[in-house]
C-alpha cells in the first residue's frame, strides 16, 4: 500500500505559482517588466541571507545574528573608506571582523554548548551595539568617493541580468557546491541528521559547527556588501527591522526542516521566490507595514507548524520502529 | 460475571500500511498472570499499547468485562481499569513519590502533608518499602517500578500491563517483583507482561501467548510449555542449538596486547577499573546493567564527555592515550559500536551507502575533500554484500530497515574504518534471530582476522558463545576473569552478583 504524497518542495512551488498567477491577474502593475525586476532585486539580498541561514539550519542550529553580520562589517567598510582608508584594507578589516564573529558564535555553540538560538541572539545584539557605539558615526553610513566602482556589486546589469540577482546566483552555486560536493557539506548534513551518531562515527563535529557559523557570517557580510552597493549606503538600523523573520520564513517555507539534515539550495530559491512574490504583492496592494507583519507572522506560524508535522524531531520518529 | 476480563478479536494495527499486529485474538482471564513472548517486532508492544489506549486499532474489537470498548487515550483506558507500567518513564523525576502517586488527582487546595500521610498508609498497605517524601529521580529502578505499580493499584486497575518489567532489575529485585505480582494476582488483578526472559515467563505466568510476525501463534497454560517449545513457537523453527551455538570448542590464543586500562575512575559508575584486551581474540565483558561496562569503554573510545573523566590510565598499543572526543580515537583505530543505535547509531535521512561512506570519510579524510558518488556506491555495495544487509536497494534509508539490518549498517560504518580494536556494546540488542547468527559469525570472523574484539553483553548465552576470554564486571570494575574453558554460567553469574 503506497500513499500518494506531495513532497514539500512541490507544495511550496505550487503555492508560489498560484500566488504569482493570482497577483498577475488581479493586481495591476504586478506583471510588468519593471516590477519583476524590482521584485527580484529586492529579494536577492534576502535570498543570500537565506543561504547563510540554510547552512546553519541544516546543521541543526539557527543563526539570529545574521542581520548584525549583514549590517556591521559592510558598514565598517564604508566608514573606514570615509575616514580615508583604502578600499582593499577596509574590506580586509571587515572580513577579519566577520570571521572573528563567526568563530565566537561557533565556539559558543560547539564548545561552550550554548543553544544556538540564545548564543546568536546575544552575539548579534553585541555586534550591532559595538557597531553603533564604537564604529559608526551616523546610523546610516554614507557612500564616499573612495568607494567608487564598488557599487557595481549591486547596481547595473551583467549580460542583461541585474547584478544583485547574479550575486544571488553566484552565492547559490557556491553554497550548493559546499553542501553537495564537499566532505564538509556531508558532515554538516550528518551532524544535522544525528549529532550523536556524527560524534561516535568520528566526524569532527565541533570544528564543523564552527565552520558553519563562520561561513554563515561571511555570506551575511557578502549580502550586506551587495545591499550597500545597491543603495549606496549602509543603513545600520536594519538590525532593528523584522528582516530576520523574513530570513527564517524563507528557510522554513522553502522546506528546510528546522530539525536539521534536510533540504538544500533549491529550497532556499523556492522560499525566496514565494516570500518575494508575497512581499511585492503586499506592497502593491499598499498594505501597511504593521499589516504586512501580521500576515508574515501568520505565514511563519503556519510554516513552522507544517514543518513540525512533516519533519518531526527524532524522539517521535524513533518510535515508529518500536512495534 | 464472565471469566474473561479483557478480550481482543481480530485485532489489527497498521503502521503506514504495514501490519504490526494482524488479526490477533487474545483473552485475558480474571486474576491470571499472562505472559506475552515473541521476537522483536512480533507485535507484543503494539498489542499491549492497544489495550492501554496508547494506540488505537485499525480494525478489530476489544471488550472489557464483556462490554465493547475502544480506548483512544491512556486516560480512557485507565478509567476502564487498565493501567500500563512502562519502564520507569511515566514518573515525573523532580517530584516526590507521593506527588507522583496522586498526580492528576490533586484537590484544588493540595496539602503536601495530607498526601504524604495518605501515600504512607497506602504504600504500607501494599507492603512497599518506599519513602513517600523521596524524590523519584533519586530512586533505583526497582523502587521506581514499585511506585508505578502502586499508582496502578491506587487507580483501582483491574488489568495491569508490564512492558519488560525485569529488564533493569537485579536478581534480588526480580524475586521481590515476582512476589509482588503474585500478590496483585491474589487481589484479583489480571496481569499481562511482556518478557524476553523465557525462564521468567515459565516461572511466573499462568498462561503464555506467543506472537510471531504480528500474528497469534499459540496460547496455552505455562505448565504445558518448556523453553525449547516457546523458542520453537517464537521463531517457527528449532533454532535453540544454532542461535547461541553451545560452548566454544576452539579457544583463540591471545595475541599482542592492544588495550590496557589501569585504575580508570569515573564517579559514580567506574571505580578503579583495570583490564586488558588482546589482538586476535574476543574478550567478552559480562555484567548486570549499571556495572560500568559501557562507561568504561565509552571513556576508552572518547564517546563519553571528558568532564566525567576522573583519573586512571589508558594504554593503546602500550602508548598512553586519553581521547576527549571520538574523532581521534577513530583515527587511532578504535571503533565503538553503540548499544543504542537509534540514538547514536546511524543517520536516518541518509541512504545506507551514504552512512557507510561517512564512516570512511571520517577515518580517511585525506584526498577526499570532494565527495565521490562512485566511491559511495562501490563502498556501499561492497559492505551491503559483505554483511548481507537486506534492503530494497542501496538507496533505501536506514530508518526503514529492520533492527538487525540497521545494526549491520552501524557495524559496517565502523568496519569501513578498518579498526584494530572493535568494541561491540550489546551487538544483538533488538535484533531478529536470523540476524543474530549473522552478526555473531561476523564478530568471530573479525577475531580470526586478528583484530582485538570486545563484546559487551548482558546476555550470558551470548557471552558464552562468543568469548575466548570473559571479564565479569560488577559495581564499576572488572572483578573476575575466566578463560572460555573454565567458564560456566553459574560461575560467571556468581561473580557478577556477589
Amino acid at each position: 500500500m503506497k500513499r500518494f504524497r506531495f513532497n514539500q518542495q512541490e507544495i511550496v512551488f505550487a503555492v508560489f505559482a498560484l500566488l504569482f498567477l493570482v497577483f498577475s491577474i488581479f493586481l495591476r502593475g504586478f506583471l510588468t517588466a519593471d516590477n519583476m525586476l524590482t521584485l527580484l532585486q529586492n529579494v536577492a539580498v534576502l535570498g543570500i541571507l537565506g543561504l547563510a541561514m540554510a547552512i546553519v539550519v541544516i546543521g541543526r542550529g539557527i543563526d539570529i545574528s545574521l542581520i548584525a553580520a549583514l549590517a556591521v562589517p559592510p558598514g565598517l567598510v564604508l566608514q573606514m573608506v570615509q575616514n580615508g582608508h583604502s578600499l582593499p584594507a577596509s574590506l580586509l578589516a571587515a572580513v577579519l571582523l566577520t570571521i572573528a564573529f563567526g568563530l565566537i558564535n561557533g565556539w559558543l555553540i560547539a564548545y561552550a554548548e550554548v543553544p544556538s538560538l540564545f548564543a546568536t541572539l546575544a552575539t548579534g545584539l553585541l555586534l550591532a551595539g559595538l557597531g553603533q557605539t564604537a564604529l559608526f558615526q551616523l546610523d546610516v553610513v554614507q557612500w564616499s568617493p573612495g568607494m567608487d566602482g564598488f557599487e557595481r556589486l549591486g547596481q547595473g546589469t551583467i549580460l542583461g541580468i541585474p547584478t544583485s540577482i547574479v550575486m544571488f546566483a553566484l552565492a547559490c552555486i557556491a553554497v550548493s557546491f559546499l553542501l553537495r560536493q564537499t566532505r564538509w557539506g556531508a558532515y554538516i548534513y550528518a551532524i544535522g541528521d544525528n549529532p550523536y551518531a556524527a560524534r561516535v562515527t568520528g566526524i569532527p563535529s565541533r570544528p564543523i559547527i564552527v565552520l558553519q557559523y563562520v561561513v554563515a557570517a561571511l555570506i551575511g557580510c557578502f549580502a550586506g556588501l551587495v545591499m550597500a552597493a545597491s543603495v549606496n549606503s549602509m543603513p545600520t538600523r536594519i538590525f532593528n527591522s523584522t528582516l530576520i523573520y523574513d530570513v527564517i520564513l524563507v528557510v522554513v517555507l522553502g522546506g528546510i526542516g528546522l530539525s536539521g539534515g534536510r533540504g538544500g539550495v533549491l529550497n532556499v530559491v523556492i522560499g525566496t521566490l514565494v516570500i518575494g512574490t508575497m512581499l511585492n504583492g503586499m506592497t502593491i496592494m499598499d498594505i501597511s507595514y504593521a499589516g504586512q507583519n501580521l500576515i508574515k507572522g501568520v505565514v511563519l506560524l503556519l510554516a513552522v507548524i507544517t514543518d513540525s508535522f512533516l519533519n518531526p524531531r527524532n524522539e517521535e520518529t524513533a518510535q515508529q520502529g518500536d512495534i | 460475571m464472565s471469566d474473561i476480563m479483557l478480550s481482543l478479536r481480530k485485532a489489527t494495527k497498521l503502521y503506514a500500511g504495514v501490519p504490526a499486529i494482524n488479526g490477533v485474538d487474545f483473552d485475558l482471564r480474571r486474576g491470571e498472570i499472562h505472559a506475552l513472548v515473541g521476537e522483536n517486532g512480533a507485535g507484543k508492544s503494539t498489542l499491549t499499547k492497544v489495550m492501554a489506549g496508547v494506540v488505537t486499532l485499525t480494525s478489530g474489537a476489544m471488550t472489557v468485562d464483556g462490554v465493547d470498548v475502544a480506548p483512544r487515550t491512556p486516560l480512557e483506558a485507565r478509567n476502564l481499569g487498565i493501567a500500563m507500567v512502562f519502564q520507569e518513564n511515566s514518573l515525573v523525576p523532580t517530584m516526590t513519590v507521593a506527588q507522583n502517586l496522586f498526580l492528576g488527582q490533586e484537590q484544588f487546595y493540595n496539602r503536601l502533608r495530607g498526601i504524604y500521610i495518605a501515600a504512607q498508609q497506602f504504600l504500607q498497605s501494599l507492603n512497599f518499602d518506599v519513602t513517600p517524601t523521596a524524590t523519584v529521580s533519586g530512586l533505583g529502578a526497582a523502587k521506581k517500578q514499585m511506585v508505578e505499580i502502586a499508582r496502578a493499584v491506587l487507580h483501582r486497575a483491574k488489568v495491569i500491563i508490564f512492558d519488560e518489567p525485569t529488564a533493569s532489575l537485579t536478581p534480588e529485585e526480580k524475586k521481590y517483583f515476582f512476589d509482588l505480582v503474585r500478590d496483585l494476582k491474589k487481589r484479583g488483578v489480571s496481569i499481562v507482561f511482556i518478557s524476553h526472559a523465557l525462564e521468567e515467563a515459565l516461572l511466573l505466568a499462568d498462561r503464555i501467548t506467543v506472537l510471531r510476525d504480528g500474528k497469534h501463534v499459540v496460547t496455552d497454560d505455562a505448565a504445558k510449555f518448556d523453553r525449547a517449545a516457546i523458542v520453537q513457537a517464537m521463531v517457527g523453527r528449532d533454532l535453540s542449538n544454532t542461535l547461541y551455538g553451545a560452548r566454544k570448542s576452539n579457544v583463540r590464543p591471545a595475541g599482542a596486547r592492544v588495550l590496557t586500562v589501569q585504575n580508570l575512575k569515573m564517579a559514580p559508575m567506574v571505580k578503579n577499573n583495570s583490564l586488558s584486551v588482546f589482538a586476535g581474540q574476543i574478550t567478552g565483558v559480562f555484567g548486570l546493567v549499571g556495572a560500568g561496562r559501557t562507561e568504561t569503554f565509552k571513556i576508552v573510545s572518547g564517546v563519553l564527555k571528558r568532564d566525567f573523566f576522573h583519573g586512571g590510565e589508558i594504554l593503546l598499543h602500550d602508548k598512553p592515550v586519553r581521547y576527549r572526543v571520538p574523532a581521534p580515537a577513530v583515527k587511532a583505530g578504535i571503533a565503538y559500536v553503540t548499544e543504542d543505535r537509534k540514538v547514536e547509531g546511524f543517520f536516518e535521512t541518509s541512504s545506507i551507502a551514504r552512512n557507510i561512506y561517512l564512516g570512511l570519510l571520517s577515518k580517511f579524510p585525506k584526498g577526499r575533500m570532494m565527495l565521490s558518488r562512485r566511491e559511495t556506491e562501490t563502498v556501499g555495495k561492497r559492505w551491503i554484500k559483505k554483511l548481507g544487509v537486506r534492503a530494497i536497494g542501496d538507496h533505501g534509508k536506514v530508518v526503514e530497515l529492520s533492527g538487525g539490518n540497521q545494526q549491520k549498517v552501524v557495524i559496517a560504518k565502523s568496519l569501513v574504518q578498518e579498526p584494530d580494536l572493535i568494541i561491540f556494546d550489546e551487538p544483538t540488542r533488538g535484533v531478529d534471530v536470523g540476524a543474530i547468527v549473522e552478526i555473531h559469525e561476523l564478530i568471530n570472523q573479525l577475531a580470526d582476522e586478528g583484530k582485538a574484539v570486545v563484546v559487551i553483553s548482558s546476555y550470558l548465552p551470548e557471552i558464552m558463545a562468543l568469548s575466548d576470554r570473559i571479564l565479569v564486571s560488577r559495581q564499576g570494575k572488572v572483578v573476575e576473569e575466566f578463560s572460555a574453558q573454565d567458564a560456566t554460567e553459574e560461575r560467571i553469574m556468581y561473580a557478577a552478583i556477589h
